[in-house]
């Protein structure tokens, strides 16, 4: 699936993120973050060059 | 009148009675800690109780009432606080081991703004740990029971405020609100909760779970006393950077005007039946509640729920992303003290790339525009609140949650305003609520539309067999 990771790069995303995992808890991990990703990917389907960010700054809000 | 009728009154009967002198504050202070005190322990509603400041608040609502101080109808009465608020000198949790002993030097702003209006605190409420996850079985506190069954989930992550009002032990509460957090436990304890527009009321000493999506609101018996509630809390606050500067209106005017005429959008296409789908028996009890509408004089038209299914995805994206963010630190050094399940879902957010949440963000620019365009054929939207009634603890598979449609989260994404209201029951006595969603700062035409549906049925009035 588009955008899903393998134990290995979980493992190496954890480690460059400063998170002390065990194997076991990687492991219950994994699921959960590839349902996540792949769901954030489904999104890419709605996008058009012209959509912003609904997040905009805005230099009139101090 | 007996305790537990006076226990049961709701916040607009007991205001009514306070100013009649049918019973003081101190009375109904007294009723309320003497029922929590014997019956919480099987529902485990409150984290902390502040009798202490209870009996004094009452005593200085008596005193002020007598004297003809009184500030209005909230004054007097006993309401409670999801352990999320900051309570200035009071310790604040959010139901975890991280914050287990810390209390606050200063009141979140809807906390100050109740105790102008002179509410008297009961005590902080139990909820689902920061918020997030599920019922927090292995944190520093009990996991909060359902009143209607003790075997079965409250809902979350307002959990305490729909258990402590659905069993009588305070007459309002507040909630918090990201992806369902106030609407589902009203649902699941047969109470009303509002999520106002996002910005209506102040999340300034609300603790985050996701800044873009988080909104505070109010938790009652009634729709009326909801309306009381967020009139006191509402209104701009500079301290809150997404504080809309918008007036608030009295969201009494109006409430009983009727719904005749208002045109009700059902997007059922293509999002009940999503993945594991709606609960039969709850989609029943929604159909029930879409022909009291009718027979109100509202027209119901079925509209696509394309865009309300997908929005459940860049909700959970930037949810998930802002929350890992929040607590980032705390989980780098200090990972044993949060419980697991909110451990495990605020850790996949740091496995997300700065790509899926600006998609996500954008995503809500779409999303946005495309629910709201159903707004030039229809007023409000209904769903059912909850796409199931509320499980077992047993048979509780956090997972599955995620396989369901969500009715809720949408409208954080798009920061409509949004009510659940009880609709019916489950054969199995378990409580159904019907949400009402309306275009942005429309407090007053979800609130209408609920109350008259409300009125026009009995499902307000059931009590849990406590």
């Amino acid at each position: 699936m588009a955008n899903e990771i393998s134990f290995a790069e979980l493992r190496s995303i954890a480690e460059l993120s400063g998170l002390k995992l065990s194997e076991d808890e990687l492991q219950r991990l994994l699921p959960g973050v590839n349902r996540s990703r792949t769901q954030g990917a489904e999104l890419r389907d709605l996008m058009t060059d012209n959509l912003e960010p609904a997040s905009a700054f805005s230099t009139q809000k101090v | 009148m007996t305790s537990n009728e006076l226990c049961y009154l709701t916040l607009t009967e007991a205001a009514a009675g306070i100013r009649r002198k049918d019973f003081s504050p101190f009375e109904l202070t007294k009723a309320c800690l003497e029922r929590i005190d014997s019956i919480d322990g099987k529902l485990h509603s409150f984290i902390t109780i502040t009798a202490d400041v209870a009996f004094q608040q009452a005593q200085e609502a008596e005193r002020a009432l007598l004297s003809g101080m009184g500030r209005g109808p909230l004054h007097g009465i006993p309401i409670a606080l999801k352990d999320l608020y900051a309570t200035k000198g009071i310790r604040t949790t959010c139901h975890s081991a991280v914050l287990e002993h810390w209390i606050p030097v200063d009141d979140a702003t809807a906390v100050t703004k109740l105790r102008a209006a002179g509410t008297i605190l009961l005590g902080k409420l139990g909820m689902h740990e920061f918020a997030f996850g599920g019922p927090s079985v292995d944190a520093p506190f009990p996991a909060v029971r359902n009143p209607w069954n003790t075997a079965h989930i409250p809902g979350g992550s307002s959990s305490g405020s729909g258990a402590a009002l659905a069993a009588g032990f305070c007459y309002g509460a507040l909630g918090s609100d990201t992806g369902g957090s106030i609407r589902t436990p009203s649902s699941h304890c047969g109470v009303v909760g509002i999520k106002p527009t996002y910005g209506r009321v102040s999340r300034y000493g609300v603790i985050p779970l996701s800044w873009s999506l988080d909104h505070a609101g109010p938790m009652a018996r009634s729709v009326e006393d909801c309306a009381l509630l967020l009139h006191a809390i509402a209104g701009y606050d500079s301290k809150d950077p997404a504080s809309a500067n918008i007036p608030v209106t009295d969201f009494h005017i109006g409430l009983k005007d009727g719904i005749k005429g208002l045109r009700v959008g059902v997007p059922r296409t293509h999002w009940f039946d999503e993945n594991k789908g709606t609960d039969p028996e709850t989609e029943t009890v929604f159909d029930e509640a879409l022909k009291v509408l009718g027979n109100l004089g509202a027209t119901i038209v079925e509209i696509d729920g394309r865009p309300f299914s997908t929005a459940r995805k860049a909700n959970q994206t930037m949810l998930v992303a802002e929350a890992y963010a929040f607590h980032e630190k705390h989980l780098q050094n200090t990972p044993e003290k949060f419980g697991s399940s909110v451990r495990r879902r605020l850790l996949e957010g740091a496995f997300l790339s700065a790509a899926d949440y600006i998609t996500a963000q954008r995503a809500r620019t779409a999303l946005n525009e495309q629910i709201r365009a159903n707004f030039s054929r229809v007023d409000v939207f209904a769903t059912p609140s909850a796409p199931r009634p509320p499980e077992a603890f047993e048979s509780m598979d956090p997972n599955e949650q995620n396989l369901r449609p969500s009715f809720t989260n949408p409208f954080n994404l798009t920061g409509l305003p949004a009510i659940s209201v009880p609709c019916g029951f489950t054969e199995g006595n378990l409580p159904v609520g019907l949400q009402i969603v309306a275009r942005p700062f429309e407090e007053p035409v979800v609130l209408r539309t609920a109350y008259a549906y409300e009125q026009a049925t009995e499902w307000h009035k059931r009590r849990p067999p406590l």
